[in-house]
Formats: structure tokens, C-alpha cells, sequence
């Protein structure tokens, strides 16, 4: 009962901060000095062709009325058309945001499984080599350029060693022989749901370098933050109890103190998971992956205020999903947080 | 019979300000079934004689000369697998502070649970009856109910006793207890005290009572070791060090004592302060403060001088009246 109670209020919070970023990004979109109309209009229209499109897009009603229509299509799950390419952005979105989803993820699933026991290990014994090696390319991982690693992921594994191709999501006898049924978008899955084997392969093949090189910063902040917690908590007293009690190290690092420890990695991870939604524009821009973060940069460029705005929301969605679900996991994991 | 003896024991710290030499030659020794009792003020080194018996020392701590004979065989030259054998298994420990000595994040039962698996094969069903019968061995309420309890949910006197329930679980023959009543109520305390004077008789078990509370140790122990500044300056049967204490450190603790009659009086205290580890000590470490000193006392360090069959004091007043 106390967990209900605890995810409904934090849900209810959440709502909260949502409406806050629907305001403020309605409010920047209609003060910054730039008109959308012509914008739309294209190269030098003629100012009645811009009244024109003013009223076509509702942009000479006031701004109250603007501000309902702009809520009540979202509340309908509409988000507009693109000014530039005057397609559907949910069309646009439904494509655009399962693929950096699934390399996002990717990333993040190879942060926890590489940093999680590094970091253990590197916070068990403090000062070994080990430490030091970890500690060096978690720095590396995280001060590395994505860009530079890209290019230098590319060189090794595509021009030299020829194991993984140089970009895209699949290659182009996967989509001509053996297409993906898109159902959620994420390859993967869709491969795997329908049995698609060799696309699947493909698809797998496509991932695992963006993926590596996205995950290089969150692999390392996890190992930090995973060795710095593990540290304290392996100086307390119910470690040295469980070490009296005879219990063994393999029990005592992995479940006793890791659960202890673990909060710290998974809210940093979290929170660059967010974050890599939009920021992994780099990285999609050299793999040719086709993502959100390659979709807003392009719209930023062209001062495509509807996209900017769905894509805006859409992130501040992730992150308050993901809070959310750091949240949730704090209070599963320690049970005094529940009571708070 | 002796079951755990403890010879000539140093054991140093390095830290930033230097070498702390925080034990000078430790003896002591406890029989089969006893407990004794290893009380001194804060800093004298009675913890750490405990945690160098686990070996469960910090990372900068090194025992430099000593042995530490349990079962015949020398604790410190046993591999850290052989050790690791033994912790829980055949020398268990409980903590001054079970709030911090319990993990906060598993349930009671699952801590038990936890230490039954690691040293015996019995399978789950078994593994929870025996939690069952730990949690009700200690007197824990309503022990089904206990098994799914985190341990915030608890009181400090509940979560002693299920710390003690959890060093109990693989039936250990020693159990060193460091100030297992500090961190609790005086009403506690004594409940927490009979539990372990209860356990102690009906599973035979020889304790180690780490404390710096001369009450507890009248109360609870048979034997007594006073400890001052890493050595041990008095040990023998409780009761002949309470009657007639023969070093004029433990005089001096058992005068401090308030006593019924002595309110209004000003408490007697011992002047000075303790030395600190860092300094080295040539001779008796209590000859600044001893009302007694001689000249001989800042030179010679005394050795435990034996003076009836169980009491032995280190003092240099006693040289003459050695037994043998």
C-alpha cells in the first residue's frame, strides 16, 4: 500500500512538471523574434501570401485561443506538421524515435553490464592495478569525443578489420530481400517477432558499433560512480558483520553491498539515457543512423519551431519516465525510502 | 580448559600522523564456556584484540609479533581461506551498534538465511525452520512475522537480538561481543545482558565481552582482563579483582566507581590523560599517572606477575610477591 501511495504521488508530480515545459516551450516558441508564417511561405513570399498562412496556421487568433488549440492536439496525440518539410511529425517521430530508442538502450544496457562489475571490482580493491586501469579508461571513456571515437570505432572495425559495417540500420540486401515488418519500429524486436532471423542478424550487426561508442561515456561515469559508492559502503559496518559472519566475497560485493551501492550508477545512467535521446546526434549523423537527434538538429538549422517543440516534449516525456523509473527502483531496492 | 589464548599480541596502525602501536603485548586466555570479560576506556585497544582474533583489521593495521591459539592451532598463520573458515563458523561476532551491523536493505530472516547457506547444504525449507528456531532462541516476538522484517522496523534492543540470532546461526564456540549494550537502553541492556548469559549456558558457548563498563562486567563475567593503553594491566576471576584490585590502574577505575553513600562527594578520578599511541613507551604505561610510581616504573615495562591462582596484575609493587 505504502509503494501505491508512493507511485501516484510521484506520478502526480510528474504531471505537474509536464504541464510546466508544455507552458514554457508554447511561451518560447511565440516570443522569439521570427515569424513562423514566413518561414513556411519559403524563399521571399508575398506579404498576403503570409497573411495568408498566418490564418492557416491560426497564428492571427490571440494567444490564449493558440495555446488551447496547440493543448488540444496534443491531448489528441497530434503534434503538428513540420513548417520545412510539411510532413506529419508523429509520421516523422514513429520512424525517427524507435531507432535512436534502440540504440539509446543498446547504450545503456552496455553501460550497466560493462560498468556495474568493473566498478564493483574496482571499488573491492582500491589502489590494485585494476582500480588504476579502470579508473584510466573510465576517464578515457568519458573525455573521449563521440565523434572522434566514431571515426576511429569506423576505421578499426569497418576500413581494417572489416567485422562490422560503416552505418545505416540495416544493409541494403536486408531491405531488399529480407524486409522488417515495422510493428514498433525497434528492428530488433520486429526481426525477432517475426521470426526474420537473418534481418535480424543484420540489424544486430548495425547496432554494436553506434552502440559501443555512445555507451563509452556512461560506462565510464558508471564505473566511477559504482567504485566511489561501493567504497563507502564496503568501510560500514554490516560488511565487516557479513565478513565476521563467514559469509563469502563473491555474496558479500555482488548482493550485500552492490545493492547498497548500485542507486548512484543507475541514476547517472539514467539520467544520460535521457540526455542521449537528443545528444546522440553525432554519433547517428556518422553512423547514418536515422534518429531523432539527426531529425531536431536538422529542424534547429531550419527554425522548425513545431518539430523543435514535439521533439522537446518528447524528451521532457523520457525524462520524467525515467525519473520516474529511478524512483520506483530506489524505493523496490531500499525499502526505507517507501516511508518517506 | 582453554579455548582461545592470546600471547604477546601487537599490532600497529599506520596513518598520517605515524605508527599508532595500538596493542603492546596482549594476554589473555578463555576457558571453555566462560565469558571474560576485556574491559579498559575508549582507545585502550580492546576492539581491535577483537577484530585481530577474526583477523577482520583495517587495510592499515598489521600484527607485528604475537600469536593467537584457538583449538591448537595459531589463528594468524592460518591462510585466509583456512580463516575464512572459521569466521562464523567456529568464531562469531556481534557489534556495538546493530542498527549500523545489519544490512539495511535485506530482511532479518534473509540475513540468517544468508549465513545458514554459507555454511551448511541444508535446503531452503530447512534453512527457514532454522531461522524460525534462531529468531525464537533470542526471544525475538512472533519469529514468522520477524523473517520479512527490514531492520529499521525494529528497536535497537529487536535488532540486537537479531544480530545475535545471526552470529548464532552456524553454532560458532566463541563469540566475541564488542559493547553489544552501549547503543542501547540501560533496560535493554540488561535483557540483551541474560540473553547472552542464558546462551552462553545452554549452548555452551565461550564469549568475549568487549566493554568499558565495570557494571557489565561484575554482572556478566567470570573472568576479567583490564586493559590499558594495548596492554593488559590486571586479569584474573571477577570476583578477586572486585574484592581486592591489585594494580593501581584498576584500583583507580573501581574507585571512580559512584557508590551508594558517596552522592554529594566528588567522584575520585584517576589525573592525567591516557598516552597516545604515537609516543613510545619505555616503561609501565601508567607510571605518569600512578600514585605509586617508583623510579624503576618509567625503565622496566612489568610483566603480568602472578599473585594467587587466578590473578595476575602487572605492577612493579608486586615483583616480591611473585607465585610462580
Amino acid at each position: 500500500m505504502a509503494f501505491l501511495s508512493f507511485l501516484f504521488r510521484r506520478l502526480g508530480l510528474s504531471l505537474f512538471v509536464f504541464v510546466g515545459v508544455l507552458i514554457l516551450t508554447f511561451i518560447v516558441s511565440r516570443v522569439i523574434p521570427s515569424n513562423p508564417a514566413a518561414l513556411y511561405a519559403g524563399a521571399r513570399p508575398r506579404p498576403e501570401q503570409v497573411q495568408e498562412i498566418e490564418k492557416k496556421l491560426g497564428l492571427d487568433k490571440p494567444l490564449s485561443e493558440q495555446f488551447r488549440v496547440y493543448v488540444g492536439d496534443l491531448l489528441v496525440g497530434n503534434l503538428g506538421e513540420s513548417y520545412h518539410s510539411r510532413r506529419s511529425i508523429n509520421t516523422d517521430l514513429r520512424l525517427f524515435l524507435p531507432a535512436t530508442l534502440e540504440l539509446v538502450i543498446a547504450a545503456v544496457l552496455i553501460a550497466l553490464v560493462l560498468g556495474i562489475p568493473t566498478g564493483v571490482l574496482a571499488g573491492a580493491y582500491p589502489r590494485s592495478p585494476f582500480d588504476y586501469a579502470t579508473r584510466f579508461a573510465a576517464v578515457a571513456g568519458v573525455s573521449a569525443p563521440s565523434f572522434w571515437l566514431a571515426l576511429i570505432a569506423q576505421f578499426i572495425f569497418f576500413s581494417q578489420l572489416g567485422w562490422l559495417p560503416l552505418g545505416g540500420r540495416v544493409s541494403r540486401d536486408a531491405t531488399l530481400f529480407y524486409p522488417i515488418a515495422a510493428q514498433t519500429g525497434f528492428y530488433l524486436i520486429d526481426a525477432a517477432v517475426s521470426g526474420n532471423w537473418k534481418a535480424w542478424l543484420d540489424a544486430l550487426h548495425h547496432l554494436i558499433l553506434p552502440a559501443l561508442v555512445l555507451s563509452a561515456y556512461p560506462v565510464g561515469i558508471t564505473i566511477r560512480m559504482t567504485q566511489a559508492s561501493m567504497l563507502e559502503v564496503l568501510s560500514e559496518t554490516y560488511i565487516t558483520a557479513a565478513r565476521a559472519a563467514g559469509l563469502s566475497r563473491g555474496v558479500i560485493l555482488f548482493k550485500l553491498a552492490l545493492k547498497n551501492a548500485i542507486m548512484p550508477a543507475l541514476t547517472v545512467v539514467g539520467l544520460s539515457f535521457a540526455y542521449s535521446i537528443t545528444g546522440a546526434f553525432l554519433v547517428e549523423t556518422i553512423f547514418s543512423w536515422p534518429g531523432v537527434g539527426k531529425y531536431v538538429t536538422e529542424a534547429v538549422l531550419n527554425v522548425d519551431f513545431p518539430v523543435i517543440i514535439a521533439v522537446t516534449l518528447v524528451v521532457t516525456l523520457v525524462y520524467i519516465l525515467v525519473n520516474l523509473l529511478i524512483d520506483l527502483m530506489q524505493a523496490l531496492l531500499d525499502p526505507r525510502v517507501r516511508l518517506v | 580448559m582453554t579455548l582461545l589464548k592470546v600471547e604477546n599480541l601487537h599490532v600497529q596502525f599506520t596513518t598520517p600522523f605515524g605508527i599508532v602501536r595500538a596493542l603492546r603485548g596482549i594476554d589473555f586466555e578463555l576457558d571453555k564456556g566462560d565469558i571474560m570479560g576485556l574491559v579498559g576506556e575508549t582507545g585502550c585497544g580492546k576492539s581491535v584484540t577483537g577484530r585481530s582474533i577474526m583477523r577482520l583489521l583495517d587495510e592499515n593495521a598489521e600484527v607485528t609479533e604475537g600469536r593467537i591459539i584457538f583449538n591448537k592451532t595459531d589463528l594468524l598463520r592460518l591462510s585466509e581461506r583456512e580463516m575464512h573458515a572459521i569466521r562464523g563458523d567456529r568464531i562469531a561476532m556481534i557489534f556495538q551498534d546493530p542498527a549500523t551491523a545489519l544490512n539495511p536493505l535485506f530482511t532479518i530472516g534473509g540475513q540468517i538465511n544468508d549465513v545458514l547457506r554459507a555454511h551448511s547444504p541444508a535446503p531452503a525449507a530447512q534453512r527457514r525452520k532454522a531461522t524460525l528456531e534462531l529468531l525464537a532462541s533470542v526471544g525475538l516476538p512472533d519469529p514468522a512475522q520477524m523473517m520479512d522484517v527490514y531492520p529499521h522496523q525494529l528497536s535497537g534492543g529487536q535488532q540486537q537480538r537479531a544480530m545475535i540470532a545471526l552470529s548464532l546461526a552456524a553454532e560458532p564456540e566463541v563469540i566475541i561481543a564488542d559493547e553489544p549494550t552501549t547503543a542501547l537502553d540501560v533496560t535493554i541492556q540488561a535483557q540483551i545482558l541474560d540473553l547472552l548469559r542464558t546462551l552462553q549456558r545452554e549452548r555452551a558457548i565461550s564469549v568475549i565481552l568487549i566493554t568499558h563498563d565495570l557494571g557489565i562486567v561484575a554482572e556478566t563475567c567470570q573472568k576479567v582482563a583490564v586493559l590499558y593503553a594495548g596492554r593488559v594491566v590486571e586479569q584474573g576471576a571477577v570476583a578477586a579483582i572486585f574484592a581486592g584490585p591489585q594494580h593501581p590502574y584498576s584500583r583507580g577505575l573501581l574507585a571512580a566507581l559512584p557508590r551508594p553513600g558517596s552522592r554529594g562527594t566528588d567522584l575520585k578520578v584517576i589525573p592525567g590523560n591516557v598516552p597516545s599511541g604515537l609516543e613510545r613507551i619505555d616503561g609501565c604505561a601508567f607510571a605518569p599517572r600512578c600514585e605509586f610510581v617508583m623510579e624503576r616504573c618509567h625503565r622496566l615495562q612489568p610483566p603480568l606477575f602472578s599473585l594467587a591462582a587466578e590473578h595476575q596484575a602487572a605492577c612493579l609493587l608486586h615483583e616480591d610477591r611473585v607465585h610462580g
